[in-house]
C-alpha cells in the first residue's frame, strides 16, 4: 500500500472513530438517562400530576370515599382546592357535603401552558392548582379551603408579605416515605442514613448495605408538599451538592405514602422501611413509623364565609375522620 | 485531500458531535427537573455495576 493510501485510510478511520465515540456516548446517555425521562408531558408525568377525572364528585364510578354527612351546605359554598395527593379527600368532601351541580370539570391536556393539565370552570367549587399555585390562591382569596401538607418557607413568606394570617387545621396523618427501584437490594435504612445520603456522608449504596453503585439522591420541586416535608425531615442537616456521576447511580426519592402507593402505584418501585418499620397504615396509626406528617385544611383567618370554619370543623368530626380513613389516609 | 482540508473536516465533525451531545445533555437536564421521580426510578437499569 502506498504511503498516500495509508494516510487516507488512517484519516477515514480517525473520522469514523470520532463519530462512533460520540454515538456510543449518546447511546449510553440515552439508555441510562434519556429513556427514563421520556416526554415531559407523557403518561408518566400525567400520572405524577394526578388524573383528576378519576375523582370527580357526583359521578357514580369516581374513586371517592362515600360517607353519610350530617353537614349539608346549600349556599355560600367554599371553593376547595388542594395538593395532588389530597384530590381524593376534598373531592369526597364535595361529594358528601355539597349540592350536585357545583363542580364543572372542563378536562384538558398537558402542555407547557397547562402544566397541571386539568381544568375546572372558574365558578366551579372544586379546583385543582396543586401545592405551589394553590397556596398562593388561598392567600390571594381565590380559594377558601386548601388541603395540603405543611407549608414551605416560600409559602409562609408569601402569606407574611401579603399580611395574611392562615389557619392550619390538622385533618389527618400520613407517612413520609422513601423509595428506590424494586431491584435495589436495600429494603431498610435508618433515619440517620437517609440524612447522610442527602447530606453527602453516604455516596455509594455499598456504604448502607447495598451493592457498589453511586447513590443518586433525587429531590423534588421547591415549594411542593413533599419537598417541604423533606426540608423539615433534614432539619439542620444541609443538602450536599450532587456529583455529575450521581446522575447515573441508583436513585432514592421521597413522597407521601398514599400518593406513592394508591395514586401513582408502580410495581417497579418499592418503599423502604425506616429504622426497621415499614410505612403501613397500621404503623402510622400506632406511631411506630418514625416520619409521620400531618396534613391540613388551610384557610384565611379573616375569611368572612362562616361555612369555611364549619367545614374545617366537620373534617375533624367523626364523620369527617371517617371520610379521611375512607380515602385511604390515616385519621388524627 | 490536503492536510489543511482534512483538518477542517475533522474539526467540523468534532464541533457537530459536541453540539449534538451538548444538546442531548441539555434536554436531559431540563426533562430531569420536570419528570416524575417515581417513573424515573422505576425505569432505572439496576445492577449494571457491582
Amino acid at each position: 500500500m502506498s504511503a498516500e493510501r495509508k494516510t487516507s485510510a488512517f484519516r477515514i478511520a480517525l473520522l469514523l472513530s470520532v463519530v462512533l465515540l460520540f454515538a456510543f456516548f449518546n447511546l449510553g446517555l440515552y439508555s441510562i438517562l434519556t429513556r427514563r425521562l421520556g416526554n415531559n408531558f407523557s403518561g408518566a408525568s400525567q400520572a405524577k400530576m394526578v388524573d383528576v377525572g378519576r375523582y370527580l364528585p357526583f359521578e357514580a364510578d369516581s374513586d371517592l370515599a362515600r360517607v353519610e354527612s350530617s353537614l349539608k351546605l346549600t349556599d355560600d359554598l367554599p371553593v376547595l382546592d388542594g395538593a395532588a395527593a389530597l384530590v381524593p379527600v376534598y373531592a369526597s368532601v364535595v361529594d358528601a357535603v355539597y349540592p350536585e351541580g357545583c363542580v364543572t370539570f372542563e378536562g384538558g391536556t398537558f402542555s407547557d401552558d397547562n402544566y397541571y393539565g386539568e381544568n375546572f370552570a372558574p365558578d366551579s367549587k372544586m379546583q385543582y392548582k396543586n401545592t405551589v399555585r394553590g397556596y398562593k390562591a388561598v392567600v390571594d382569596g381565590d380559594t377558601d379551603l386548601f388541603f395540603c401538607a405543611a407549608p414551605g418557607e416560600e409559602q409562609k413568606a408569601y402569606a407574611e408579605e401579603q399580611g395574611v394570617e392562615l389557619v392550619y387545621e390538622p385533618i389527618g396523618k400520613e407517612a413520609f416515605v422513601f423509595f428506590v427501584n424494586s431491584k435495589n437490594p436495600v429494603d431498610d435504612l435508618t433515619v440517620g442514613q437517609i440524612r447522610g445520603i442527602y447530606g453527602g456522608t453516604y455516596t455509594n449504596w455499598k456504604q448502607v448495605g447495598g451493592t457498589n453503585r453511586p447513590i443518586n439522591p433525587v429531590a423534588r420541586l421547591e415549594g411542593s408538599g413533599s419537598q417541604s416535608a423533606m426540608n423539615a425531615f433534614m432539619g439542620d442537616t444541609p443538602y450536599a451538592k450532587k456529583t455529575p456521576l450521581a446522575l447515573f447511580g441508583g436513585a432514592v426519592g421521597y413522597s407521601f405514602r398514599y400518593y406513592f402507593e394508591d395514586m401513582v402505584g408502580n410495581s417497579k418501585v418499592k418503599m423502604l422501611s425506616l429504622n426497621g418499620v415499614y410505612p403501613s397504615a397500621e404503623h402510622i396509626r400506632t406511631g411506630e413509623y418514625p416520619v409521620v406528617a400531618q396534613f391540613y385544611a388551610v384557610y384565611r383567618a379573616d375569611n368572612p364565609n362562616p361555612n369555611v370554619k364549619k367545614l374545617a370543623d366537620w373534617l375533624r368530626s367523626d364523620e369527617g375522620q371517617a371520610l379521611i380513613e375512607g380515602c385511604g389516609y390515616v385519621g388524627l | 485531500m490536503t492536510e489543511k482540508k482534512y483538518r477542517r473536516i475533522l474539526i467540523a465533525v468534532l464541533i457537530i458531535c459536541i453540539a449534538v451531545t451538548a444538546a442531548h445533555f441539555a434536554c436531559d437536564v431540563y426533562a430531569y427537573r420536570h419528570c416524575s421521580i417515581i417513573y424515573f426510578i422505576a425505569k432505572e437499569l439496576w445492577g449494571y455495576v457491582g
